[in-house]
């Protein structure tokens, strides 16, 4: 059974306790995110203002941030369950902003103080190998990254095109992990300028393979290749390496995935007159982005589904188009790719250039002058469950041996086969725990219905008349003001109260209190995570101090307000002051400046969870007045809550009086417009009015 | 259920003064139940009696603890904190638990916290109304639920007196005439030859009469302790 106990005697004294209940049950966004990126935590974070802290919890896990921000697939907000409510959360978009406008010196180091274990050589400078140097590094190893071109960064730094993922947001990320002790070689290939076996006789006891998919797929068309056919992934580099490839005026794109969509939007800017994109799917059955398809027809590109190329025709040798069957099926009944055709209907379509994105190859290119052994089909021979090659010091990770897929995913690869490599060079079996807590489930439609709508924060971009004649990006960041209310979408799923049932005297004061109607209490309470909306509503109520919460340790808030107490001087009057952190409006926020002069500032996401024992224990803990600021009962996240505030408040104003202390010792604020200068109106004349003289300090001499 | 309301911070701060080092100890029962005995209740009274010392300038030590019911022997093992460690332990149980941990700790004053009130019910969010009185001899079989000891200002059992005024009673306009109601309720469940019965005098020796009450279950208790 789960006991929490802590009695306000020892909060201050006592470590924390609840850290177990943190990782009960994972919010969605997190489960579903490949490296488990604490989601709701950088939310949070954001929705206060708080940018370092953000971008420091989203680096906790994502090396790539900043990449990750232009172009992850996003699964967290897949998985958002604020669509059930009204639309998911921009979680993509946020991590964008904050980790564009921290950039790498506005996110902390965390490089051991020595790093004096293994030198290892990773192999590749994509994210995959990038992210495996970050966590070697961090793990006290030397890591040192060779790279075949002449920066690193993989695909993100070479072959998306910098209207999606300009090279300075690559570079973030790559200068924010080197200052960890990564090494970086570039312009080495590996295999040609130096073999695996060279690199073990250099001092590297281990080496990770992780080349990546670094060649597009050839098709074996007849009357192909000839001038005007090319490989779209080469295209692609070529162009973000700073040359201009050739193209006509009539190109037709070959694939139907991200990558084809991306050569065909470059070659629009490039200039081309008519840009088409043939694949053998339909437009549902595509694997390119839903968004990426309609910004490309916004961009004026035609799409030509279920045609499967036959052969290039020809004229005065050049191309004068390609001759297409139609598809009739692309997936067997199993899902698995399995194309069929119709022979008998044959059509032409014209143009003058072709560029081939039917997937990407791996170039095995690193075992020239290795032993390392290939399997039957030519492909690295590979342990999943263990990351290594048939060479026990050598291992491999991203998409060298995992299915084609995401930067995010790849981060994911490296840090996995960086543990095993850990464990490896430890002496330790490699025995990797890929287990994961639970998720919370849906949220029922009667408790969505109950959340507060928020509309979600559009993102400006560019009208595509004018993108489409440059290489400058499409979409615009989000102002500040933007950032903060769209943070402030977040439910903080799964972060919500816990009944501790030996504590619990079914007394059913958090089913009375409760704004959404959650708790059950049949022989204790019970509350269901799946519904909970975190409030904290009930934890403050709780007469047994038997509901906890799962995100944050017991008595947070006293521990906050010691922290903000620290600087007061103790000789003057000391004042804190509770403040809702989602009501300091956007453009005038600059979060840490001090609001009033001399007193303690306490921001919470909400002040749901102040309860009156809070109050108290802030003059407990030296306090001569309290003040408390939140927003109108309207603009509140939760329903009811700034009624329970002025509940809280009357009360613990009577409970003074009760020891002969003025009311006015504690004082709530309800704003009636949003905004920083508000806030520091208000303050500024209770604070000038509490100094003037109305209270002394509790204790002072007479 | 038994409720409880704190005392006047007066009284317990004056009960308190001789004490430096002071428990407060909450009741996880009936009292938790009406918010003012519970493990919460206690580190509030904890905060604002260090808070009234700071204020006087005087030194006061005040810890919390909270056991699952302070009328029963067996959870002072959950005691984290020793009452014997203390000059005076502040109890916010109900008087029993104050009286029973008094006998099980002889040596250390448990002062009362709550003045010990009625047995309740809540009729509303935060409201708890008295519907017993405890008297030993139940009378609602013929009353229509309602209890003319616990809930008419004289405990009369012969119907209502001339302080009746429009279903509330004369001592207060806020409460209602037990009287009045048990007639409503037994008319309207068309019981009313109930109220023409004559009924025996009450055994009042079945109430406080008799002085301190006991029961005793023979199947569960121990030879030596039933002498």
């Amino acid at each position: 059974m789960l006991e929490v106990r802590l009695t306000s005697k020892d909060i201050l004294d006592r470590p924390a306790a609840a850290a177990d209940l943190m990782d009960r049950q994972w919010a969605p966004c997190r489960y579903n995110c490949p490296v488990h990126a604490d989601v709701r935590a950088y939310l949070e974070h954001i929705a206060q203002g708080q940018w370092r802290q953000a971008v420091d919890v989203i680096r906790r896990n994502l090396p790539l941030a900043a990449v990750c921000g232009r172009v992850c697939h996003h699964p967290c907000e897949a998985n958002c369950r604020r669509s059930d409510v009204d639309s998911a959360v921009a979680i993509r978009e946020l991590k964008r902003f904050v980790s564009e406008l921290q950039g790498a010196a506005g996110a902390t180091v965390y490089r051991p103080t020595s790093q004096d274990k293994a030198a290892v050589a990773i192999v590749g400078g994509g994210p995959a190998g990038l992210a495996a140097a970050l966590e070697l590094a961090k793990r006290g190893y030397r890591p040192t990254v060779f790279e075949r071109f002449a920066r690193a960064g993989g695909i993100p730094a070479t072959a998306i095109p910098e209207y999606r993922l300009p090279r300075n947001v690559v570079a973030v990320d790559v200068e924010w992990i080197l200052a960890h002790g990564v090494e970086l070689v570039t312009g080495l290939m590996v295999g040609k300028d130096k073999t695996i076996e060279g690199l073990r006789k250099d001092g590297f006891q281990a080496v990770l393979i992780a080349t990546g998919l670094s060649s597009g797929r050839s098709l074996p068309l007849s009357g192909a290749p000839c001038e005007g056919v090319l490989g779209a992934l080469e295209f692609l580099t070529d162009l973000g390496m700073g040359k201009r490839p050739r193209l006509g005026q009539d190109v037709l794109v070959i694939g139907g995935g991200n990558v084809a969509v991306d050569a065909a939007r470059s070659s629009v800017r490039l200039g081309a007159s008519r840009v088409r994109m043939m694949c053998l799917e339909t437009r549902e059955e595509m694997p390119a982005f839903e968004w990426e398809q309609r910004e490309a027809e916004e961009e004026g590109i035609a799409f030509i589904h279920r045609r499967g190329p036959v052969e290039v025709a020809t004229a005065n040798g050049r191309i004068s188009g390609i001759r297409a069957r139609r598809v009739t099926r692309v997936f067997d009944d199993n899902k698995r790719f399995d194309p069929r055709y119709d022979d008998g209907d044959i059509i032409d379509v014209p143009c003058d250039t072709i560029l081939i994105a039917i997937g990407q190859a791996p170039d095995y290119g690193f075992l020239q002058g290795s032993a390392l052994r290939v399997d039957s089909r030519g492909r690295l021979e590979y342990d999943p469950a263990t990351c290594q090659t048939s060479a026990p010091s050598v291992f491999a990770c991203g998409e060298i041996v995992t299915p084609p897929g995401s930067v995010v995913e790849a981060c994911a690869s490296g840090q996995r086969a960086a543990q095993a490599m850990d464990l490896y060079l430890s002496g330790k079996p490699i025995e990797l725990d890929d287990s994961l807590p639970p998720f919370i489930g849906a949220i029922p439609s009667e408790t969505a219905g109950k959340v507060r709508k928020a509309v979600r924060q559009p993102v400006a971009a560019q009208p595509p008349q004018i993108r489409r004649s440059n290489l400058d990006e499409v979409d615009h960041n989000y102002t500040e003001s933007a950032a903060l209310r769209e943070a402030r979408r977040c439910m903080s799923c799964g972060a919500g109260a816990e009944v501790l049932i030996d504590k619990c005297a079914a007394c059913l004061t958090c089913l009375r209190v409760c704004p959404f109607d959650i708790p059950v209490v049949t022989d204790v309470a019970r509350i269901d995570s799946d519904r909970c909306q975190s409030c904290g509503i009930c934890i403050a109520e709780c007469p047994a101090n038997a509901i906890v919460s799962r995100s944050r340790e017991r008595g947070w808030i006293v521990r906050r307000t010691a922290a903000a107490m620290k600087d007061l001087d103790p000789a003057a009057l000391r004042i804190v002051v509770y403040l809702c952190g989602h009501i300091a409006s956007a453009a005038q926020w600059r979060g840490g400046d001090p609001l009033a002069q001399g007193a303690a500032e306490v921001y919470l996401p909400s002040l749901s969870a102040l309860s009156t024992l809070d109050m108290l224990q802030a003059f407990d803990n030296g306090a001569d007045a309290v003040l408390v600021v939140t927003p109108q009962e309207a603009a509140e996240r939760y329903p009811h809550a700034v009624n329970r505030l002025r509940k809280r408040v009357a009360q613990a104003r009577r409970l003074l009086k009760d020891i002969g202390l003025k009311k006015s010792r504690i004082q709530l604020f309800e704003l009636t417009r949003p905004g920083r200068s508000a806030i520091e109106e208000t303050l500024a004349s209770a604070v000038a009015d509490l100094r003037g003289g109305t209270v002394k300090p509790i204790g002072a001499a007479p | 259920m038994i409720v409880g309301e704190r005392k006047p911070m007066d009284e317990i701060l004056a009960m308190l003064e001789p004490h430096r080092r002071v428990l407060v100890l909450a009741c996880g029962g009936c009292v938790t139940v009406c918010l003012t005995g519970g493990e919460k209740q206690a580190d509030e009274l904890a905060a604002l009696l260090r808070l009234a010392a700071r204020k006087k300038r005087r030194p006061l030590t005040v810890d919390v603890d909270c056991i699952t019911r302070q009328c029963d022997r067996e959870f002072t093992a959950n005691l984290k904190c020793n009452p014997a460690d203390y000059d005076a332990v502040l109890s916010i149980a109900c008087g029993v638990g104050v009286g029973f941990m008094s006998e099980l700790y002889p040596a250390t004053p448990f002062l009362p916290g709550l003045n010990t009130t009625f047995y309740g019910a809540s009729t509303a969010k935060g409201i708890w109304q008295e519907y017993c009185y405890g008297c030993g001899d139940c009378l609602l079989a013929w009353t229509g639920g309602v209890c003319p000891i616990a809930r008419c200002s004289k405990s009369l059992v012969n119907g209502a007196c001339g302080g009746t005024n429009d279903g509330k009673c004369e001592v207060s306009r806020e409460m209602d005439c037990a009287w009045h109601l048990i007639y409503k309720r037994l008319e309207a469940a068309g019981r009313l030859e109930e109220l023409r019965k004559v009924r025996p005098p009450r055994d009042w020796r079945l109430d406080r009469g008799g002085g301190a009450r006991r029961l005793t279950h023979e199947e569960l208790t121990d030879e030596e302790v039933r002498k």
